[in-house]
């Protein structure tokens, strides 16, 4: 059963994650721009606040054996100093029911 | 009620529009994207940058493959209709090469019509 793994992170560290990705040996990923806030309410500077904070969306389909290990990747690669910070993102996992591959019209195991 | 991500070739976005009015799937949302697949790229398209700017094409390589830009197309359809929009998607997509882009099926839970607030699959017929 393929899994799908969504995960909302810094634009400034999206480069990192896929890289990480690649290196663990799950190369395919989509990638798309996003805004939005999270539980902090965006980000407040002064008088301002900002809540569309400019945010990567990455998302990888793999099968559920390496479900622990894409996200241990993205948590790794992802967070912000050692232990992390406000605004690294999430990660979201959802089932898939079924993959195709379009070039060769098969229904993948 | 299924969610269908179809991930295709930017270039074939009009086929397959017009693919899936004739099986009957009007509705539908679509973004772009940026993405990469297995990794079967051919960096001879980039040759001529590669005269230039060596060093850039050298970080490409570095990086692994390329992003190449695609369309993510969202459908929601009853279950019964899976198969046929996989097969219209897949015959309006094909060129038979790596590329050709993924569709993947999830299931969803509810649907609402928020015009009517109808639920479930009349949301989505």
């Amino acid at each position: 059963m393929p899994t799908m793994i969504q995960s909302v992170v810094r634009p400034e560290k999206v480069h990192e994650v896929m890289k990480a990705l690649l290196d663990a040996g799950f190369p395919a990923v989509t990638k798309m721009d996003v805004f939005g806030r999270g539980k902090q309410r965006g980000l407040k500077v002064g008088e301002i606040t900002y809540d569309e904070l400019p945010k990567e969306q990455l998302m990888v389909v793999v099968q559920d054996g390496d479900k622990e290990l894409v996200v241990e990747t993205i948590l790794k690669a992802a967070r912000t100093g050692t232990k992390g910070t406000f605004g690294d993102g999430k990660i979201f996992v959802s089932m898939v029911e079924e993959t195709w591959t379009v070039s060769s019209g098969t229904k993948d195991a | 009620m299924k969610q269908i991500i179809a991930i295709i070739r930017m270039n074939k976005m009009n086929a397959t529009k017009q693919a899936l009015i004739e099986a009957g799937f009007p509705a539908f949302t679509v973004r772009k994207v940026v993405g990469r697949g297995k990794g079967i790229v051919d960096f001879g398209v980039i040759q001529g940058a590669q005269a230039e700017a060596p060093e850039a094409i050298a970080r490409l390589r570095d990086d692994g493959p390329m992003l190449m830009p695609s369309r993510m197309m969202t459908v929601a359809v009853a279950d019964e209709s899976v198969s046929k929009l996989i097969e219209a998607v897949m015959r309006a997509n094909r060129t038979g090469n790596g590329g050709d882009g993924k569709i993947f099926v999830l299931p969803i839970e509810d649907a609402v019509r928020v015009r009517t607030g109808e639920r479930g699959t009349a949301a989505v017929n």
